[in-house]
């Protein structure tokens, strides 16, 4: 169980100073993309087109939330990283957040319980939050199966776009929980 | 009282025993030493809570406990904000908390330094797979099987004794935010109340209620002490005082840093080291006063959190799509073609279907009539069932009053008498 110590890191070195560290341009090493088959689009088309937006590439907090940005850029969709999933154990309850709730980045927008644990999800960016992943409140294992598909959790109307250029892109948080 | 926040603010190890006994207090000061304490410490709160039956964060009441029985005998219900499952306290047993930077936890660690406390008094205990501890039941095994006396999940014991399982007597939960991980847990040392506690943990609507969230493992419970011969209290310090012991040797720390050992008067005050390295001491019912606590204490025991904070659930007299179970049969008296099913949002009814007709057509306009009088309420503030089911005007206040009564027994509500 000494994995799930990486679960959640302090930010100890500020967002920013860690962004600078991160390097777009990065081919991801093969045991990498062994391990989360799931964050990668199906096919190299979609991953140029994709990295051709950097909005709407999906960007990964240290404590291993990730957020997409939807086609138009206003939407983000929130969940938990595959290597949390995996820490985390069955998921038996998730506490979805409210509808029309106002968020700062890094808030708790809601939690999971699992092994006896409950634990915050946090917001990666701010804004107002206007869905949530209603199935998870019959199928909370769906975290488990597809946390960075089926398994999402909230949607957020994003107020700072900006604010993505703080957070981790695949390569740089594969890295990070490789550490 | 300020010197004490101080020490919370820079202190790198803390050490605390509570000398209250009240739950709502005891789990506030530890709420706030979770958002308090500087990401990077360690802390260790011990404190004992006057008989409370704790349900997990996201847990039913209706569906864990007797609610009617635990107001019967002045048993407090309490909702705590970290996971897991349904405990009871009372002053034969002391919960122990840690609190260290999520980067460093681990859910055996502190289980296992607990179990090394525990094993002062007997060599029994051992951690088990969901990281609780067991006292094992059986007979010595021969000493070339001893295991390694370090090694905290395994005993010189058989595990079972014929038909004695091995007995639980601490169970932990935690809680983990963004920096820092809680765990904490009971001990059962010498509680009194071994046999009532699994009657408060049996509600009566256990066959008839369908619940989202966490579901309680149940385990047969034990006590560390077979037959206590000093007072509880006095035992309870040893107990927490053997537990501090293990924390300062598994962190390091100095061996003054124990305010139970130094113990000789009713003294008091907190004890530190210059360097903020650790501080220790008694701490009690004067925190209330600090806000951060004050609000905690509010929370916990409000209708919106005890109550509020429950999982969506059904309450069904009889089978149905959602919960297809047999159910046991329903009280004499209780009408035969009567239905009754209650779904409950936040506390909140959110949707009813009760009637007590055969005739399909009557049932359904019963139905439209028992749903104007209860759809919003909260089950929290409803004394009495009846008092409401009779706004809706049936010609047979008796059915109803049978219904109500069913209710109140089902939701334990007090006044589950003679009507």
């Amino acid at each position: 169980m000494a994995a799930i110590a990486r679960l959640r890191v302090p930010l100890v070195a500020s967002a920013r100073s860690f962004s600078s560290q991160t390097c777009p341009h990065v081919r991801l090493a093969p045991p990498l993309q062994a391990r989360f088959p799931r964050t990668f689009p199906a096919s190299s088309v979609a991953r140029t087109f994709r990295t051709s937006i950097a909005f709407q590439e999906k960007k990964y907090t240290r404590e291993h939330e990730w957020i997409e940005l939807s086609e138009d850029g206003k939407t983000g969709t929130i969940g938990v990283s595959v290597y949390a999933a995996k820490n985390l154990g069955d998921v038996v309850f998730v506490e979805l957040p409210t509808l029309d709730m106002e968020v700062a980045a890094g808030d708790s927008i809601g939690a999971v319980e699992s092994v006896k644990s409950a634990s915050d999800i946090m917001t990666p960016v701010s804004g107002k939050i206007v869905g949530a992943n209603d199935v998870l409140q019959e199928k909370p294992g769906t975290i488990n199966k597809g946390p960075e598909s089926e398994g999402w959790i909230a949607k957020i109307e994003v107020k700072d776009p900006e604010e993505f250029k703080e957070l981790m892109d695949e390569d740089a948080y594969g890295k990070f929980v490789a550490e | 009282m300020r010197a004490w926040r101080a020490l919370v603010k820079a202190s790198k190890y803390q050490i605390y025993v509570s000398q209250s006994l009240d739950p709502f207090l005891n789990l506030s000061i530890e709420h706030f030493l979770l958002q308090k304490t500087p990401p990077h410490s360690t802390v260790l709160f011990l404190y004992v809570n006057r008989p409370c039956v704790v349900i997990g964060r996201n847990q039913n009441p209706w569906l864990e406990t007797n609610l009617s029985l635990l107001q019967q005998n002045h048993v407090s219900l309490v909702r705590r904000r970290s996971g897991g499952g349904t405990v009871f306290h009372d002053e034969g047993n002391v919960n122990y908390s840690v609190i260290c930077p999520t980067v460093d936890f681990a859910r055996d660690k502190h289980a296992k330094m607990v179990t090394r406390a525990i094993r002062e008094s007997n060599l029994r205990a051992r951690v088990n797979e969901r990281h609780d501890i067991f006292l094992d039941q059986g007979s010595m095994l021969e000493e070339k099987d001893w295991p390694d006396p370090t090694d905290m999940h395994q005993t010189r014991f058989h595990r079972e004794n014929g038909n004695s399982p091995p007995l639980k007597i601490s169970g932990s939960a935690y809680k983990i935010t963004r920096q820092r991980a809680l765990h904490h847990g009971t001990c059962l040392l010498a509680s009194a109340n071994l046999r009532k506690i699994s009657d408060y943990l049996k509600s009566p609507a256990r066959p008839f209620i369908k619940a989202r969230g966490v579901e309680s493992v149940r385990s047969p419970i034990g006590n560390v002490l077979h037959e206590p011969k000093v007072s509880s209290m006095s035992y309870n310090n040893e107990f927490q005082s053997q537990v501090i012991n293990a924390f300062t040797q598994l962190y390091g720390i100095s061996e003054r840093a124990n305010p139970i050992a130094l113990d000789e008067k009713p003294h008091r005050e907190l004890l530190h080291n210059s360097a903020d390295e650790w501080a220790a001491g008694w701490v009690g019912p004067e925190l209330e006063r600090i806000t951060g606590i004050q609000a905690g204490i509010e929370e916990l025991k409000s209708s919106k959190w005890l109550y509020g904070q429950t999982p969506q659930f059904i309450l069904s007299s009889h089978p149905v799509e959602e919960d297809e179970r047999e159910r046991p049969p329903l009280p004499e008296g209780f009408p035969a073609s009567a239905r009754v099913y209650l779904k409950v949002r936040s506390g909140t009814i959110t949707a009813v279907q009760i009637s007590i007709s055969p005739n399909q057509d009557i049932a359904k306009a019963e139905a439209e009539r028992f749903d104007e009088v209860l759809k919003g309420k909260d089950i929290q503030d409803i004394s009495d069932f009846k008092a409401v089911l009779d706004r809706a005007g049936h010609e047979s206040p008796s059915d109803v009053s049978r219904i109500a009564t069913w209710l109140n027994f089902m939701l334990g509500k007090a006044s589950n008498k003679k009507h």
